[in-house]
């Protein structure tokens, strides 16, 4: 039986406020936990003896407020399931951020910790599958908002799949060098690092889209062997090869 | 009375903006050039509520750096004009590129309508738009549209009118925070230019300082001034320590941080699509292997569709101006001298006659054209020639006018208006009449068999196209690293997606281009027409002469000879008489007078009158020699003046007589289309003067040296 355990959900709250006032202030006075949970501050020091009964806080009145090391462990747990709560409210139900709040404080004194557990491990996994991942989480939000489900499953099923091969295909590890843009081959995705010189070609390219930090992919070389084709914010653009000689990139 | 509106209509390349225009304006335009430079000006009136609009449409830009002369005469004509309201199109297929723009336009300051165009496209591909966001965000009101079904134009000029009511947002609005480090640097900046700029009410404070930032070439130029210029280039130092880049790497980024955050915001996207239709299209035209074949064959087909099916039209035409000189000529008595007559049949109609004639080349090829460019081709075809292109200093584009050359000069100057660089045009310009033309060929059909064996005939003809093109590509080189030297062109280029062309749009491209023609280029071929007719007319034979081949005439008629001999020794002194008459007329003295330029090249007085008519049309070169040689109405194949130049010249003087009309004065008619396309006579004279200059010294070289090493005389 773990400590937390022993406490009502009132008590993990204070709990909870004084982890978090420590974390920002270092010290806990009553009158802050007071203010936080819009309580008055008799039903503070009542709180705050009951705790300290329980050996999860050291309290002397006029003196400043710490947890001991079972009380913090307790109340890093209760902070624990309230993050991946709203996490999970956040990332993968698309809920606002204050609503979210508003739940995940309710909801955190009764969740078992297995239950938390498989919550981490579901966000974990929506994030990591290529089955999910963002593009899953956004069609989801979509049928939210349109009542409705979407009718492309194949094209997105594929495109997914092509994502997946085109990972593999490349080795399936990120490598973190530095290259040119000029260097990619056909089908290679890259991450703009630095645009180089101040010639009118490099100022055209920046205005085009291809900004430090922007995702382009090489989509194909003329016939001739020049210019390059680019995809870059959802179009294609084509440059010469001269011309993306100062776009310096890391390949995805 | 309300006051008038005038409406500025913005936009990316391939935004529609162009069929927008045509919505709202509908056949109320006009078209002219910008003064000075060779960008389009297009405008248009319509009315709504009873208020008069004026609507311009500005080049299609992707930016509003003076970058090129597209950009600074839109950037010109918001900044200096100050439009009631400026529309800003957008291709909401394509959001995050288009805005770009739009948060140029905010930072201007004017009152701002945003349209997303094509917004049938994007659902489709299944984004849905918060209008009402993206509003808040850019400040202005957002119309949906559809352009080719002429969706949402109503909402668009209420939108309009309620924006020309809504005094422009205070100058300086702080549109894009482009961080700490830039802003301090931006405060520094306005308030030198506060201190030592007069212009600041005219273009706002804080858009001078960006722009400076920026390193605009014409803003630079614009303020000028020691103090703001020292500070400019300090802050630019210090940004660049501070960010490690660029400042204008740094506001760029700017702007796009901005828009992506605004996108993230108010578009959804039910999934990426990574492979549209037009991305599948592109894999086969633009094919490593298939590429270019399908560009050789297309190209085929537009030269085929411009030629083969304007040939018989150009026939018809042709023959109706006949017909209708002929007409005219019957109401004076038989035999007429009357100059009345031949200022009207051989002047006016047959100068008339010269100008339509080109009409169905010209409506056929801007048909191909139209095709190509809107359904996104044209930039396909760019990508595929430029590394060709490129290597003689030209853009991948210049490849489409260079071929229709082969065709027709003039059509293919007017080709040149797909490129959108103005250096980049006037090069090809001035180098497409060096692509040998359809109408020297009879020039050669008559001149080869002449002084060639058989088996020479077709090396010949093919050294003559080859030395065009040699010498087309040489002075495309040669005029890059002279005249037009610089810094090449850049050709980071949009490949637009592939779309439908719509018929509509087809047409009035076509119409527009035709008129257009007809209009500028029309007057001056009219008016060199008559010229021309006018030197080999004046000053007619002296009354001696005249007197004398009257009496001969008739005595011949008296004489005692039966009827086939008759009317033949009455057409030789017919004959004789034109040969008389040219070669007392303006154009023979000037023929006769050039003989010390012409000798070194080997041609005698009458070669040189017959240039001059060759300036009217190419081929009529070949009616002046049959005329200075007497023997009448002669075409290309007529073997009695084949025999009478093989007497007259050797083969060295025939083999100049081509290379001289291969690359000389190209005729009136590419003249005046320069001279329309350039905006300027002074190209369309370089031109003139520059290629018969460059004509003169290579006959003059081969002449003499052939001469002396003794080949073909």
């Amino acid at each position: 039986m773990t400590a937390s355990e022993t406490l009502t959900a009132s008590l993990e709250d204070y709990m909870e406020a004084i982890f978090h006032i420590i974390a920002e202030k270092h010290a806990v006075k009553p009158r802050d936990i007071a203010r936080r949970l819009k309580v008055s501050y008799a039903s503070v020091t009542g709180a705050l003896r009951s705790l300290a009964d329980k050996k999860m806080i050291n309290y002397t009145p006029y003196d400043l407020i710490t947890l001991t090391e079972t009380g913090e462990a307790a109340a890093k747990d209760v902070v624990r399931r309230h993050e991946v709560l709203k996490d999970f409210f956040v990332e993968v139900l698309g809920v606002r951020d204050a609503d979210a709040d508003n739940a995940a404080c309710r909801m955190e004194h009764s969740i078992p910790k297995v239950l938390v557990d498989r919550f981490v491990k579901f966000v974990e996994f929506v994030e990591t599958c290529p089955r999910g991942g963002d593009k899953w989480i956004k069609g989801f939000m979509y049928q939210c908002d349109n009542k409705g489900p979407q009718e492309n499953c194949e094209k997105c099923i594929s495109t997914c799949l092509d994502e997946v091969r085109g990972h593999m295909r490349r080795g399936g590890a990120k490598t973190m060098e530095t290259s040119k843009l000029k260097d990619l081959k056909p089908g290679q995705k890259c991450k703009v690092l630095k645009v180089r010189g101040r010639s009118e070609a490099n100022r055209r390219v920046l205005e085009m889209g291809v900004t430090p930090g922007s995702v382009i992919e090489l989509e194909r070389v003329a016939p001739l062997g020049d210019p390059i084709d680019i995809k870059v914010k959802g179009y294609h653009l084509s440059l010469r090869k001269d011309e993306a000689e100062g776009i310096d990139v890391e390949i995805i | 009375m309300k006051s008038k509106i005038t409406v500025a209509l913005a936009g990316n390349p391939n935004s529609g903006k162009t069929t927008i225009f045509n919505n709202l304006t509908g056949a109320r335009q006009h078209v002219g050039n910008y003064p000075g430079v060779t960008v389009e000006k297009k405008e248009g009136f319509c009315e709504y509520e009873g208020r008069e609009i004026r609507i311009v449409d500005l080049p299609g830009t992707y930016s509003l750096t003076a970058y090129s002369a597209e950009e600074l005469v839109a950037r010109n004509f918001i900044v200096d004009e100050k439009p009631n309201v400026v529309v800003d199109i957008i291709d909401s297929s394509n959001l995050e590129r288009n805005l770009y723009l739009a948060v140029q336009l905010m930072e201007i300051g004017l009152p701002l309508v945003l349209v997303f165009n094509m917004s049938d496209e994007v659902r489709e591909r299944g984004y849905e738009f918060d209008i009402e966001r993206f509003s808040q965000f850019f400040n202005a009101p957002v119309v949906k549209t559809v352009g080719h079904k002429g969706e949402g134009m109503d909402e668009l000029m209420e939108k309009i009118i309620a924006a020309a009511s809504r005094r422009g947002e205070s100058r300086d609005q702080l549109v894009v925070n482009y961080g700490a480090e830039v802003e301090e640097e931006i405060k520094k900046i306005m308030s030198m230019l506060k201190e030592h700029f007069r212009m600041t009410d005219r273009y706002g404070t804080r858009w001078l300082a960006l722009k400076l930032l920026e390193n605009d070439r014409d803003v630079w130029e614009k303020v000028n001034s020691g103090e703001i210029n020292g500070q400019v280039e300090k802050s630019a130092a210090r940004i660049e320590k501070m960010l490690g880049e660029h400042p204008e790497t740094v506001i760029a980024g700017g702007r796009y941080g901005f828009i992506s955050g605004a996108c993230q915001e108010a578009v959804r996207s039910t999934i990426e699509i990574r492979h549209t239709i037009s991305d599948r299209i592109d894999s086969v035209i633009t094919n490593r292997i298939l590429g270019i074949p399908i560009f050789l064959g297309l190209m085929y087909l537009v030269f085929a569709l411009t030629f083969t099916l304007g040939d018989p039209p150009m026939g018809w035409i042709e023959g109706l101006f006949k017909w209708f000189g002929d007409v005219v000529r019957g109401w004076w008595p038989e035999g007429s001298g009357s100059l009345i007559r031949s200022l009207l049949v051989d002047g006016i109609i047959g100068g008339a006659g010269g100008v339509i004639v080109f009409l169905p080349n010209i409506l056929l090829l801007f048909f191909a054209i139209a095709i190509l460019e809107d359904s996104g081709y044209m930039a396909r075809a760019a990508f595929i020639m430029d590394r060709l292109m490129h290597k003689i200093g030209l853009h991948g584009k210049s490849f489409i006018p260079m071929l229709v050359g082969f065709g027709c000069s003039v059509p293919a100057i007017m080709a040149t208006r797909t490129l959108e660089n103005g250096r980049d045009r006037l090069v090809t310009m001035l180098v497409v009449p060096l692509m040998s033309c359809g109408a020297r060929l009879p020039i050669y059909a008559l001149i080869i068999p002449a002084f060639f064996p058989q088996v020479w005939h077709a090396p010949m003809l093919w050294i003559i196209y080859v030395i065009g093109i040699l010498l087309a590509i040489l002075s495309a080189k040669v005029l890059r690293s002279t005249i037009f030297r610089g810094e090449s062109i850049p050709f980071v280029m949009e490949l637009p997606p592939y779309r439908m062309p719509t018929f509509r749009g087809v047409l009035t491209h076509m119409w527009q281009r035709g008129w257009l023609y007809l209009k500028k280029a029309g007057t001056i071929i009219l008016s060199i027409s008559i010229l021309l007719w006018a030197m080999t007319t004046f000053p007619g034979l002296p009354d001696e002469d005249s007197g004398r081949f009257e009496k001969e005439k008739q005595s011949v008629q008296t004489s005692m000879v039966d009827e086939k001999e008759r009317s033949a020794r009455i057409a030789a002194i017919d004959d004789a008489r034109k040969e008389a008459e040219l070669r007392t007329s303006i154009a023979g003295r000037i023929g006769h007078a050039l003989e010390p330029v012409l000798k070194p090249m080997g041609f005698d007085w009458k070669i040189g009158t017959a240039l001059i008519g060759a300036f009217a049309a190419k081929e009529v070169f070949v009616a002046q020699m049959g005329i200075v040689y007497s023997v009448g109405e002669a075409d290309e194949g007529s073997k009695t003046l084949r025999e009478k130049l093989k007497d007259s010249y050797s083969s060295l003087v025939g083999f100049c007589i081509m290379l001289f009309c291969l690359i000389s004065a190209p005729c009136m008619a590419t003249i005046a289309i320069t001279r329309r396309e350039s905006n300027s006579w002074g190209w369309a004279l370089f031109q003139l003067a520059g290629l018969t200059v460059l004509a003169w010294v290579i006959t003059v070289i081969i002449y003499q040296t052939g001469s002396m090493l003794g080949i073909g005389i």
